[in-house]
């Protein structure tokens, strides 16, 4: 068992190697900073001069290798833009990304749970279905587009929630939150709408059709035929053995909210690490960029290793295979 | 996870009390810091907090800031200039002639943005406290329009804290922190995110304005921006969208202020044989000639911008200085000459590729898509490539291009710059045609510059820069498009004053 | 086609409303993306058909200058929106098609191959879709139509955006149908008739390919129209973000990445056309996936 750990571990590490590889790479065709730290009357020396300064002369494996070497200490450098070290930029933008994570997560799951018991519960009803459609609507359009629509609807016509940005915070050691002041909740409430709708119409479809599995299943039926009431079956069977495969779902899905949030924050200009990163791209400011994604591989990879290392201990017979 | 004993701090406040102004820039200030970045939002907003010798009015004119006079000495050897007395510091120290001299060596610094506004300097000399000598190589009848961004900082103030020079690189104190005699300070700064300044009470000059804080947010999405002012988020954003004009003024909250910027969009074209993009037609003055004529830029004035743009004939508007009356007149729309110029110049069966901007200029994407097809339709193959700004530049430094999209605003307001920087041959030596992507060479003009920049009779230079006007018209070295338009947005209770630099001067905002 | 229309599936479809309006309205809209030049009143991709002084036209009413008129309206370069609308579906469905074949080839083919072959074989591939699934789809196209940028001669750019995008949106798919691939294999591989194939000395190839892929197919195809769905809405997004069709010849995400900028301004036409259509679109292909699944489902018939 140990063993095996030790070895996915391993193999985790050689990921987040060959990603930061990759990903590094590929900075060198994204653009080029150099234009965007200079002045319109810049000459071919100040660039030049520039150019040597930020180690951008050197060959490619120079560069990787001095970037891992930071990286390895936890230094991700300084970045172009902003002149100052991006680990602090990034702590800086944190809160603002999990907050926004967190609600839109709690959206999703409580709503999809709940839809998602109700749709099957009542499969063949009319609300069923209307809702089982109209959840359809909200995967079936960008988010972007979405993200606009609410905007245009709530902020402009409507004038009940803020448009933009997270609205007052308050800054508790280090960690700014907006869940302390009235502006700073209106404020999530269209992004995390947006953000979340995607995970919430995937946890009801799921949460549904696992339902309606279970629910056929031999126990239940036994249940129903002790007389159990139908709250009792719904809830305390049904539902809970409808448990595993969701959490599983939701796990993986936490990783692409925040990954998805890119999008959300650049509609909502919601000041989080996704805005950071789009900026990032505008300006070329590869220290930031980098540091990016290194930090979602990390996300992501220590999530696959989490949900592998808890399946072998639950399933004996993979950890025989592996 | 939170621990309530800590200090609480509220960050900023979206709700506008009276004198509170909140406004959205779509680009973040990159540095605090006035001699690191030469570029329009960072010198723009710095101007609130940091001031130099001489100031623009609001009709761009110069008037004195920090020296309270200047006059020419000698026959041309140099400007003298008073300073004024009693100036201090936001920290509290003294403006002296010291702090010039200093600035002066900061800002024309290797690690310095600005060092090319010096050029012509060859020595800044301290006569006494208030009194300062700039040396120029050679006479330079517009140096003190030209410095008008030069921003004065504390010497010891720099010494203490270590920033002595800027740092692009590493970025230093002076990144995120200011320190100048300006209008107002700066209370907190968290980059890309908000920045909050505060009315300086010492500042030597009538207050014009009643604000009492000031924050700065940036918004980069147009889309979001507008909202914001809409639903009376901000106050004030700029540019406001050009589609989004008609329905601004609709409403009775919210204004729209219009004015023409400096910057004038031209079609530049590859004029060097060889070169990553092999294929030269544009060697050929007819084919560009066949560009000029084809492009009906009164349409793409009328559709695109609404009718918010003026037409250019020169690579400098109107509003600027040396502008030539004589040569005022726009290419004409014309396509059956433009259709008997291609045929000439042996263009169709010709890929040309024109580069293009996504995310630099007004619409500048739609603008380009817009000349695509009008080159089209006289029989011109045009491949259109819209990339965003930073791989733009890169490409055309490689000369990867045919044709391309630019604009230029003249940071002297003074038609010599575009001169200096578009049109000479390029020399790395002495710093002529940085941004002369083309390679456009014309001895005659390159022979002007030198004597247009020292000649000091404004009828004999008035002359030179027609002569030169003239020759760039006639050989279409580019094919100036149109005036930028300058579009702001503000609450209607909001008064201030657009100035044709698309600097926002805070000290002319008043909240009703 | 006989056999087809006497199948359970062809009565479940049948029986099932919903599924055959949706499958009627995709059919509808493949068909007009497919027969675009022939349908379609002008050809927006051709620059030089258009005028510029048609921009903005509302739709079924005169232009101000021109006096021409136009069922849909036209946008800020004077382009039908109808005609824009079928041409540019014909983009988005192509880019859809092609991005998840691509992923379905490559994903059925990794995960035979590591379900089967097992060991390193295996591990590699597996990582290699840990990889993969560490870059949010997204990211991975933009990195990638970066690269592609810089290596492309300028002459092709143009096309090459189209296949940059079918590449990355393909890219960033394929894991999920290794993953069910694999896990098929790796059931029906413990199996007696398996077994019993290799007995009789059948190729691994031919085990795989006869008796392994049939068994997983029905799930493939679950996966594959819902990916169809994603993918024409990940090209959307991607056109948001920049990194999308050339506005020369846009697609419908490009459409609407145009059109959103003229929300507040009143021409609603040029967004919420392109916009219906994607929804219209996406819908009936999520909702012929929806009845699929259920409907290829045993357990739940």
């Amino acid at each position: 068992m140990l063993s095996y750990i030790l070895k996915r571990i391993g193999q985790s590490i050689l990921v987040l190697l060959i990603t930061g590889f990759v990903a590094f790479s590929m900075f060198t065709f994204v653009g080029d900073p150099i234009d965007n730290m200079l002045g319109q009357e810049r000459t071919q020396a100040d660039i030049d001069r520039l150019r040597a300064q930020l180690g951008l002369d050197q060959p490619f494996a120079v560069q990787y290798y001095r970037f891992l070497e930071q990286a390895a200490q936890g230094n991700f450098g300084i970045s172009y833009r902003q002149g100052r070290p991006v680990s602090e930029i990034l702590l800086e933008r944190a809160p603002a990304t999990l907050e926004l994570a967190f609600v839109s997560g709690l959206f999703a799951i409580v709503l999809g749970i709940a839809l998602g018991v109700f749709t099957a519960i009542r499969r063949d009803g009319i609300a069923a279905n209307i809702i089982m459609s109209v959840s359809l609507i909200g995967v079936s359009l960008p988010t972007f587009l979405i993200g606009i629509l609410l905007i245009y609807l709530f902020s402009v016509e409507l004038g009940w929630l803020p448009s933009f940005g997270r609205g007052d915070v308050v800054e508790i050691g280090g960690w700014t939150t907006g869940f302390l002041t009235a502006s700073g909740l209106k404020a999530l409430i269209l992004p995390s709408i947006t953000l979340g709708l995607y995970q919430m119409t995937l946890i009801m479809r799921l949460v549904r059709s696992e339902m309606l599995e279970v629910m056929r299943q031999d126990y239940i039926r036994f249940a129903r035929a002790r007389g159990l009431s139908e709250r009792v079956i719904n809830f305390r069977h049904a539902l809970k053995n409808t448990m595993v495969p969701v959490i599983t779902v939701i796990g993986l899905q936490l990783g692409s909210i925040i990954a998805f949030a890119i999008i959300t924050e650049t509609v909502f200009q919601w000041p989080g690490v996704g805005l950071l990163f789009i900026n990032a791209i505008q300006f070329v400011d590869i220290p930031v960029m980098a540091a990016y994604l290194m930090l979602i591989s990390v996300m992501f990879v220590a999530i696959n290793l989490l949900v592998d290392i808890l399946y072998a201990f639950i399933d004996p017979r993979l950890r025989v295979a592996a | 996870m939170l621990r309530f004993a800590a200090p609480l701090a509220v960050l900023f406040a979206s709700t506008a009390a009276a004198e509170e102004f909140n406004f959205a820039v779509t680009t973040d200030p990159q540095t605090m810091d006035p001699h690191a970045v030469n570029s329009a939002p960072v010198l723009g907003f710095l101007n609130n907090v940091y001031e130099g010798l001489v100031r623009r009015g609001k009709d761009m004119s110069i008037e004195p800031s920090l020296a309270v006079s200047w006059e020419p000495i000698g026959e041309g050897d140099g400007w003298r200039f008073k300073l004024r007395e009693g100036v201090t510091f936001q920290n509290g120290a003294a403006f002296t002639a010291d702090d010039v001299v200093f600035s002066y060596e900061r800002a024309s610094s290797e690690e310095a943005d600005t060092s090319s506004w010096f050029a012509p300097v060859s020595e800044v000399i301290k006569v006494d406290d208030f009194t300062i000598d700039i040396m120029t190589t050679a006479p330079n009848p517009i140096f003190p329009d030209s410095i008008a961004n030069w921003m004065m900082m504390d010497a010891d103030w720099a010494a203490a804290n270590g920033v002595e020079r800027p740092d692009k690189d590493q970025g230093n104190f002076a990144t995120l922190n200011a320190n100048g005699t300006g209008p107002f300070q700066i209370t907190s700064r968290q980059p890309d995110l908000s920045t909050t300044l505060e009315p300086f009470d010492g500042w030597w000059g009538e207050v014009e304005h009643n604000l009492t804080s000031v924050t700065m947010t940036p918004i980069q999405n147009p889309a979001t921006a507008l909202a914001a002012l809409i639903s009376g988020d901000v106050d004030f954003i700029n540019p406001v969208p050009i589609q989004d004009v008609e329905r601004l003024k609709a409403l009775s909250d919210v204004e729209v202020i219009q004015g023409i910027e400096a910057r004038v969009i031209m079609l530049g074209f590859d004029q060097e044989p060889g070169g990553a993009s092999e294929a030269d037609m544009f060697l050929d003055p007819q084919a560009r000639q066949a560009v000029a004529a084809a492009v009906n830029v009164p349409a793409i004035l009328q559709t695109i911008m609404r009718g918010n743009a003026e037409e250019a004939s020169q690579l400098v508007s109107p509003a600027m200085r040396g502008f030539s009356d004589a040569n005022a007149r726009p290419y004409a729309f014309d396509q059956d000459g433009a259709r008997a110029l291609v045929e000439d110049a042996g263009l169709a069966g010709q890929t040309i590729n024109f580069r293009c901007p996504n995310d630099r200029y007004l619409n500048d994407e739609a603008v380009c898509q817009a000349i695509t097809g009008m080159l089209a339709q006289v029989g011109m193959d045009v491949s259109l490539d819209a990339v965003p700004v930073s791989n733009y530049w890169p490409e055309l430094r490689a000369d990867n291009f045919d044709m391309y999209l630019l604009g230029w605003s003249p940071g002297t307001f003074d038609a010599e710059h575009p001169i200096r920087f578009l049109a000479s041959t390029p020399n790395e030596e002495k710093r002529l045609g940085s941004w002369n992507f083309g390679g456009y060479s014309n001895a005659r003009i390159d022979e002007l510059l030198p004597m247009i920049q020292s000649e000091i009779d404004d009828t004999a230079r008035q002359a030179m820069l027609d002569e030169a006007a003239a020759i760039m018209q006639q050989e279409v070295a580019y094919v100036p498009l149109y005036v930028q338009p300058l579009v702001w947005g503000t609450r209607a209770n909001i008064d201030l004053t657009q100035r044709p630099d698309n600097f926002f001067i805070l000290r002319w905002v008043t909240v009703n | 086609m006989r056999a087809f229309v006497d199948s359970d599936l062809f009565y479940a479809f049948r029986t099932t409303p919903v599924a055959v309006v949706s499958f009627i309205v995709a059919a509808l809209l493949v068909l007009s993306a497919v027969l675009a030049p022939l349908v379609a009143p002008t050809n927006p991709f051709d620059p030089a058909s258009l005028n510029l002084m048609n921009g903005f036209t509302p739709p079924m009413a005169p232009n101000d200058f021109t006096g021409d008129s136009f069922f849909m309206g036209t946008d800020d370069q004077g382009r039908d929106v109808f005609s824009t609308i079928l041409y540019g579906m014909r983009i988005s469905l192509f880019v859809g098609f092609a991005a998840v074949l691509f992923a379905m080839v490559l994903g059925i083919f990794l995960g035979l191959l590591s379900g089967y072959v097992g060991g390193w074989t295996e591990t590699i591939i597996m990582r290699a879709a840990d990889v993969q699934l560490t870059f949010p789809s997204i990211l991975v196209a933009m990195l990638i139509f970066g690269i592609a940028k810089g290596i492309t001669p300028v002459e092709y750019r143009d096309q090459m955006a189209i296949w940059v995008l079918i590449l990355a949106i393909g890219l960033s798919d394929w894991v999920q149908f290794a993953r069910v691939v694999r896990g098929a294999t790796l059931v029906e591989k413990s199996k007696d008739y398996v077994a019993a194939a290799r007995l009789i000395g059948r190729s691994p190839l031919t085990i795989m390919v006869r008796h392994i892929m049939p068994n997983v197919l029905s799930p493939v195809l679950v996966i594959a129209t819902i990916s169809l769905a994603l993918a024409i809405i990940a090209e959307a997004t991607l056109s948001f973000l920049g990194v999308g069709a050339p506005p020369t010849q846009p697609s419908l995400g490009t459409l609407i990445r145009i059109g959103q900028g003229f929300l507040f301004s009143g021409e609603w036409w040029i967004l919420l056309f392109p916009a219906c259509t994607l929804l219209l679109l996406a819908l009936s292909v999520n909702l012929l996936g929806d009845w699929l699944r259920d409907a290829l489902n045993p357990r739940l018939r």
